[in-house]
């Protein structure tokens, strides 16, 4: 409930900022004016097809994401050798900006999904697999040994004593990864134009159709929301059991 | 010297990789890896490295300190308050979920097109992940701690130092090592808008005008940068939570 | 097993960057998909701007079904985001200006263009691009830019050399232009703010500074040459190599739309609401540029030359006749 207060309050004051004349109403109109624009909007095929692209450039790049990161996580984590191997690459890789790739995306894949996709799960990627590292560092090697001293294999103990004890933080990095995707998804369609609510943003600025700009600007945020909270829920369901190992990693 | 050979194993490998798979390349937007290493050092000569690598990096470190300071001292604020943290917390996720390119034409309109704006839309972008780990670090303090230092009489600001800041900093140096990731990212961003100087902009520049191996020795160059401050990042944070990570390993012996 | 591992460890970032070599080699990079009835499918990069509302007319009027080509337009945002998937073959075709595709032959990317894309209208105080002040501005004329804050969407291409043009040709300095980059729809804004003394806009941002009471100072394409040939459609050596036929069935599609466009103003203006989302009164309003099917090859060289003078090129000389078809 206070948090719809919250929201409210930014609606008034974005409403009262350009009616009191602080700042110029064509570069900011007031709530009502942006409200009436996505009212507009709501009832066309071409938003909806745009939440639509948005949508499945953000879920296909996040499943792609999730899937490499925690595989490669668990591998590269649970073997020692590797892990060293491989931790200055990452280290190397992980921070270079996925906006540096655009280039290399429209090479690869002109304006389609595709583009929008490599930023996505190339910034994704690294939310998930350094999530998944810190989680398998922290099996309890006790655990661990108990494992080998039943003589359990390979799978056995990446499926008994790793995953469980993971778990947690690859829900984690999901979460973080999930709302990295979506303002990769938006970014990528917005500086390349790939369909999407990115380039419908872009085209209602280059058109002056400023209050439909910010209407949309509004719909990615509260997409983000939903998508923040949708993750919440399912992490609190899934791990119900895990609450009092729970908790924020230190990454 | 076991260490040496994993730090550089791998990336040897993939640069040798790379090299060799790329000799040879007629493709114009994929040049061979000597070409892209021979442009690099034409490219960022000193002269040039002073003239758009340093403002870059003053914004980013500009940017970066005041979100940190900013995150910091509003995520205390708002995790020691469950009032607060009700009202404002939705607000929060959905600035945090705008993408920030698509703010910048805002944040211009606020703030000029020069070094502030540049500066802000840093702010803008990874005040988040700090203050939002803030809240969590904060929220997450041993209630016990807590009312141990009530009984003692610690109050106000010695409390808050000596008390809910330290437990809560191994989730405030994670906030700040994820934003410095996106620091980065937005400092490119920022220059992709009425700048004129900066490494943003002179790779943007670069593929604008064709100049494809500069353009690729920039990215390396930036792929450096980042690998570069998240060492330091690493090295500070070592030092400042070496209780933390001492007691970790102390605790996993035992 | 460990070499698997790190192979994809680093797959989604490195074999990337080095597979491009490999996919740009192979990326095939023809003339689209023929399906059975010899229909081509067409990708054209575009930017959704004004300027390519013939390209978006001539297909509804069914000038390319006609000649056998199924349109798709895929937006860029600008002509270095075209270009690339032109020269990949992502595209088949793509729309740039000229300064871009000029800059991009004195690189020796290997792209030709097959048909104009927009011109000029010639006319002082009535072109679809323009140099704009605040109505108070002390700056009267296109001399007194000289040493002025003055934005242009990118540096280093056509809008800043035909500013300084106009600079020139009014008798001013233009060495100590400060030019700064502010995205076409945030200049309207820039200038009110004061952040910078002038704006070169193209509509319909100019329609929105008129609005809000700017004043003209300098038509720059006006001012650059006669008729000035603004933008191109172009396509990659190899397509035009290889399927010379769709290339030209392409630049007969285009100049039929290009010549239909010139003839029907108010069927631009509607159709500008088809892929913009550029109001309706401003669409009543905005001046519209010119589609003339030749390209005007002396104004051509003339970008050449301004580029060249003012050092964009890097030192090297365009070749116009390469690019040129």
């Amino acid at each position: 409930m206070r948090g719809l207060t919250g929201l409210a309050g930014l609606l008034v004051l974005v409403e009262l900022l350009p009616r009191l004349g602080l700042v110029n109403d064509a570069y900011l109109p007031p709530t009502s004016r942006i409200a009436a624009a996505l009212g507009d909007e709501l009832v066309t095929a071409e938003f909806w097809q745009a939440v639509g692209d948005t949508l499945m450039g953000w879920a296909i790049g996040l499943v792609i994401a999730v899937a490499a990161g925690v595989v490669v996580g668990i591998a590269v984590g649970a073997v020692p050798v590797l892990r060293a191997a491989t931790a200055s690459t990452i280290e190397f890789l992980r921070p270079i900006p996925s906006v540096a790739l655009i280039p290399l995306a429209v090479l690869l894949y002109g304006t389609d999904l595709g583009s929008t996709l490599l930023l996505v799960v190339y910034a994704a990627f690294w939310q998930v697999l350094v999530q998944v590292l810190y989680g398998v560092a922290d099996v309890d090697p006790i655990a661990d040994e108990t494992a080998r001293s039943f003589r359990f294999g390979t799978w056995a103990r990446v499926r008994h004593v790793l995953w469980p004890t993971a778990l947690p933080y690859v829900f984690t990095g999901v979460r973080l990864a999930a709302s990295v995707a979506l303002v990769l998804a938006v970014t990528a369609e917005l500086v390349i134009g790939a369909p999407g609510l990115g380039k419908s943003i872009a085209v209602a600025q280059t058109s002056g159709a400023v209050p439909l700009m910010y209407a949309l600007i509004a719909v990615t945020g509260l997409l983000g929301v939903a998508i923040n909270l949708a993750a919440r829920a399912f992490e609190r369901r899934t791990l119900a059991w895990h609450q009092s190992v729970r908790g924020e990693v230190p990454a | 010297m076991k260490r040496v050979a994993y730090v550089l194993g791998l990336p040897v490998v993939l640069f040798a990789a790379w090299y060799l798979l790329s000799a040879g390349s007629e493709s114009f937007y994929a040049p061979p890896l000597s070409t892209i290493l021979e442009s690099f050092g034409k490219t960022w000569t000193l002269d040039r490295l002073g003239t758009d690598v340093v403002p870059s990096l003053l914004r980013l470190v500009a940017g970066y300190a005041l979100a940190a300071v900013i995150g910091v001292a509003v995520g205390v604020t708002i995790g020691l308050n469950r009032r607060v943290r009700a009202t404002v917390e939705p607000v929060l996720e959905f600035f945090r979920a705008i993408p920030p390119p698509v703010l910048v034409p805002v944040i211009m309109l606020f703030a000029g097109i020069g070094n502030g704006m540049k500066i802000i839309v840093i702010v803008f972008g990874c005040v988040w992940p700090v203050l939002l780990n803030t809240v969590e670090g904060v929220r997450a303090v041993d209630s016990v701690q807590i009312d141990t230092a009530k009984a003692y009489g610690i109050s106000g600001p010695a409390r808050l130092g000596r008390v809910i800041l330290p437990a809560a900093s191994p989730q405030i140096a994670a906030g700040l090592r994820q934003a410095l990731s996106i620091a980065i990212i937005l400092m490119v961003i920022s220059e992709m808008f009425a700048a004129s100087n900066g490494l943003g902009f002179t790779i943007v520049q670069f593929q604008r005008s064709f100049a494809i191996p500069e353009m690729w020795s920039g990215i390396i160059l930036l792929g450096l940068l980042g690998f570069g401050l998240s060492l330091l990042f690493r090295l500070a944070e070592g030092r400042a939570l070496r209780w933390y990570h001492g007691l970790r390993d102390a605790q996993r012996r035992s | 097993m460990r070499r698997v591992f790190t192979g994809i460890a680093t797959g989604v970032a490195l074999a990337a960057l080095i597979g491009s070599a490999a996919a740009c080699g192979s990326s095939g990079g023809s003339g689209g998909d023929t399906d059975a009835d010899g229909v081509d499918q067409v990708k054209v990069g575009v930017i959704p701007i004004v300027d390519v509302a013939p390209i978006y007319l001539g297909q509804q009027k069914g000038f390319f079904k006609n000649r056998n080509i199924e349109l798709t337009m895929e937006s860029g945002q600008g002509g270095a985001a075209i270009v690339p998937g032109v020269v990949s073959g992502q595209f088949q075709f793509g729309f740039s200006n000229f300064t871009s595709l000029l800059l991009a032959q004195t690189k020796n990317v290997p792209i030709k263009t097959v048909a104009n894309g927009v011109a000029s209208t010639g006319e002082q105080g009535k072109d679809f691009g323009a140099v704009m002040v605040k109505k108070d501005s002390p700056i009267k004329t296109a001399a007194d830019l000289a040493g002025k804050k003055v934005s242009v969407n990118t540096l280093k291409n056509i809008g800043d050399t035909t500013v300084r043009e106009s600079v020139r040709k009014a008798g001013g300095d233009p060495k100590n232009i400060n030019f700064v980059e502010v995205p076409f729809a945030n200049a309207p804004a820039a200038l009110e703010e004061g952040q910078v003394d002038a704006v070169w806009v193209v509509e319909p941002s100019l329609t929105q500074v008129k609005a809000a009471g700017g004043r003209m100072v300098a038509s720059n394409y006006v001012d650059a040459a006669p008729n000035l040939s603004v933008a191109a459609y172009f396509t990659s050596a190899k397509l035009a190599g290889e399927d010379a036929d769709l290339v030209n069935r392409f630049t007969e599609a285009i100049n039929e739309s290009l010549t239909y466009a010139d003839g029907h103003p108010d069927e631009v203006r509607a159709v500008l609401g088809s892929y913009t989302k550029i109001d309706e009164k401003t669409r009543a309003d905005l001046t519209l540029p010119k589609w003339p099917v030749e390209i005007n090859k002396e104004s051509v060289d003339t970008l050449a030359k301004l580029g060249a003078q003012d050092g964009i090129f890097d030192g090297a000389t365009p070749d116009v006749a390469k690019l040129l078809p």
